[in-house]
């Protein structure tokens, strides 16, 4: 008999009605549903009025036959508040001049300066496509661009994966490069350049761009019934314009600490010494990544550790897990803890002194200097009954770092360094068909 | 084995859902109403039909049909209705998949365990009890069913898949047009679509290990079934064995799907599709393609 005899589907279709009886009416599947649609709203805010980030992302996944898949995403964000500009904290009120260059801003004595004219709206875009290539190979391609009022991101990538054994091993190969443009506000001030009065422009240049590249090789293996592992390495050069274009960092009296002081000959300008940051224009970082998921029953634990090196003399450690508990069947609560640090970059400096001679590459960003922080957090989240799924989730953010003893000079010493950093993080998803 | 426990019930938003445990799988009843009086009946109508079911074709007791027919030792035995219908399917089934479905096959379990090991029983011992295996060797006159001693029978192919579509119809029977989910151990019969027209949405595990996602299918009506069992499985020589095994050699069929899922008009049709598929092994999917039948391989 032919394995693919038509009169198979008439065959038993008669042998099961005479099993069950008569009236048994077609199946009908939701084939008609075929866009998935996720959306999330996403509230970020860090305590003492820093950064607020509201952000909603809608994405849009239509599957045709034979896996092939487009996905669509956009992505609004708003950014305010303040940041630290990188100027240490003084016995006194600093002014500084505004990345615009035209206006003027006061920081009370004993603060850690923040430059408050933080505010941001970013959209982007992106668009993906996903196939089988042969039988056990899928390819993915994919676009991104996002546009903000200083920076315009323009990306691609291209994926590869193949199965192994029965498919329980999957390797897989990627790579994504991006052209950024960066326009700020007043213009890229020259690096280590110095930060001079209202209305003059002489130290400042137009836009620049950078290019990214990354590589990425990754195996995931079942190990077993209950637990998968993934591993992937994964390699970035960045080249080009690397600084933060608003970030400072203040020149101090050698035995003191203090800032330098300066009189602004026109009256309104910086009332210390400060230099633009300058950072080198490559930065080549690798990072190793280990994710594990076991199933513990119905709950689902999830650990993942991440190693990143950089030539910037950074590395840094994440771990993280998460336990997935469903409650019934149709909820789950899932509370997550995650521990981050790092060391500071070789040229991160707190403060300048005035009696060296200036390096070619320095910055006080705190995000470049020695820090710990742990994001503990819960998800809640559940399916209605028409299959959509909804979550919540909340997340505390506390980082706090310090400043290597070697940098503190004098009366620095006294004074907070190294700000805390604490945040809220607040999401909420829904994903439904269509 | 039954293990008759409790029956659950909750209300879940727009509608009410039942779980119990029947032939050694988590089973649940989706009903859509608001009434937990109907829910109820739905509900204890189900679970009645999977133990019933389960009581009188498990292989493992020794006061059912299957048991009198496996120790009659060569005597002819008369059985009833219900059993004769699923001997009847059991011979299409058979006939279907060139011999190499066959419900006395399960006699080669005491050969094979499929435990993730690397046992592989040598072809004298499979030889062996291949003499007890073969539907061609039994006399079946309905409803008269005569077997050489030593042989035996084992409806584990067919008994869930045919529960869940027996459920689903005696809850119509009593109940009416309802719109509900019957599911056994992820064997799925959807009767009646929903008053608004939205699917039911039902999980299917494709894969045994986790983080590999569980598939949603969007079903108004309908039958789902999965076969094969990436759990079950030797390792030999390189080599992954399913827990499969063709009824024509006794061997695990070479380079069959992990799993195969299937939707068909009924629960039956889905089970028995999905089962001849992974018997076809490596042409598994052609074979799907040939049937025109939405499905699923892993």
């Amino acid at each position: 008999m032919s394995d693919n005899d038509p009169s198979m589907a008439a065959t038993l279709a008669a042998a099961t009605c005479a099993l069950l009886g008569a009236g048994n009416a077609s199946a009908a599947d939701d084939e008609g549903d075929r866009w998935s649609i996720d959306s999330a709203l996403l509230y970020y805010g860090e305590a003492d009025n820093r950064v607020q980030d509201i952000s909603a992302a809608i994405s849009a996944t239509r599957d045709f036959d034979d896996e092939r898949k487009l996905t669509l995403s956009l992505t609004v964000d708003t950014l305010t508040g303040a940041s630290p500009s990188g100027a240490i904290a003084l016995d006194r009120p600093q002014t500084f001049t505004s990345p615009s260059g035209n206006k003027t801003y006061v920081t009370a004595a004993g603060k850690i300066p923040l430059d408050d004219t933080f505010l941001d709206t970013r959209y982007a875009a992106t668009a993906s496509w996903t196939q089988p290539l042969a039988r056990l190979y899928t390819f993915s391609a994919g676009l991104g661009f996002s546009t903000e009022y200083d920076y315009t991101h323009l990306g691609a990538n291209f994926s590869l994966a193949r199965d192994f054994n029965k498919r329980n091993t999957t390797l897989f190969a990627g790579v994504a490069w991006s052209q950024d443009d960066i326009d700020p506000v007043g213009g890229a001030p020259i690096p280590m350049s110095q930060m001079l009065d209202a209305g003059d422009q002489s130290h400042k240049l137009g836009s620049d761009s950078k290019t990214v590249l990354d590589l990425l090789v990754g195996i995931t293996q079942v190990l077993g019934r209950n637990t998968v592992l993934r591993v992937n390495y994964s390699f970035s050069d960045a080249s080009g314009y690397l600084n933060d274009p608003y970030k400072i960092v203040s020149v101090v009296d050698p035995l003191s600490g203090d800032t330098l002081l300066r009189s602004p000959p026109s009256g309104a300008g910086p009332t210390g010494v400060y230099l633009y940051e300058s950072r080198p224009d490559s930065r080549l970082k690798h990072s190793v990544y280990a994710e594990l998921k076991h199933s513990l029953g119905r709950p689902v634990l999830h650990v993942a550790y991440r190693f990143m090196t950089d030539d910037w003399g950074i590395d840094s450690h994440t771990a993280d897990a998460r336990l997935r508990w469903p409650i019934g069947a149709a909820y789950f609560v899932e509370p997550q803890l995650r521990y981050y640090t790092q060391n500071e970059a070789d040229f991160y400096r707190s403060s300048l002194r005035a009696d060296e001679p200036v390096p070619q590459y320095a910055s006080a960003d705190f995000r470049l200097g020695s820090f710990d922080a742990v994001t503990a957090g819960v998800k809640f989240g559940g399916t209605t009954s028409r299959g959509g799924e909804w979550s919540a989730r909340l997340e505390y953010y506390m980082q706090s770092g310090d400043v290597p003893s070697d940098q503190i000079i004098g009366n620095q010493a006294r004074r907070e360094q190294y700000p805390d950093l604490n945040a809220v993080i607040v999401q909420f998803g829904y994903k439904f068909r269509m | 084995m039954v293990t008759e426990q409790s029956l659950e019930i909750m209300y879940s938003g727009d509608h009410w859902v039942a779980r119990f445990t029947a032939m050694a799988s988590p089973c649940e009843v989706l009903i859509e109403t608001r009434e937990e009086c109907i829910a109820r009946r739905a509900a204890a109508i189900a679970s009645q039909c999977a133990w019933s079911i389960e009581r009188k074709f498990s292989r493992y007791r020794d006061d059912n049909i299957v048991h009198r027919i496996n120790t009659a030792s060569g005597a002819p035995v008369v059985v009833d209705e219900e059993t004769a219908k699923l001997l009847d399917f059991s011979d299409a089934l058979t006939h279907m998949s060139g011999s190499r479905f066959d419900i006395t096959s399960g006699v080669l379990r005491r050969a094979w365990t499929f435990d993730g090991s690397d046992r592989i029983p040598s072809q004298e011992t499979i030889d062996e009890i291949l003499r007890y295996v073969g539907w061609h060797k039994v006399r079946w006159e309905r409803p008269r069913l005569r077997m050489r001693p030593g042989m035996e029978i084992d409806f584990g192919g067919i008994g869930k898949e045919y529960a869940v579509d027996a459920a689903a119809r005696l809850i119509e029977i009593e109940l009416g047009r309802i719109s509900c989910v019957v599911n056994l151990g992820g064997d799925i019969a959807v009767r009646h679509p929903r008053a608004d027209g939205a699917a039911w949405r039902v999980g299917v595990e494709a894969a045994a290990a986790p983080g590999s996602p569980i598939r949603t299918i969007g079903l108004r009506q309908g039958g789902v079934a999965t076969s094969g069992d990436s759990r079950r499985f030797l390792l030999a020589n390189g080599r992954r064995y399913s827990h499969i095994l063709d009824a024509r050699t006794g061997w695990p069929v070479p380079d069959a799907p992990r799993s195969v899922t299937v939707l068909a008009d009924t629960c039956t049709q889905a089970g028995a599709l999905s089962t001849l598929a992974i018997l076809q092994g490596a042409n598994a999917r052609q074979f799907l393609i040939g049937q025109r039948v939405k499905f699923w391989i892993q």
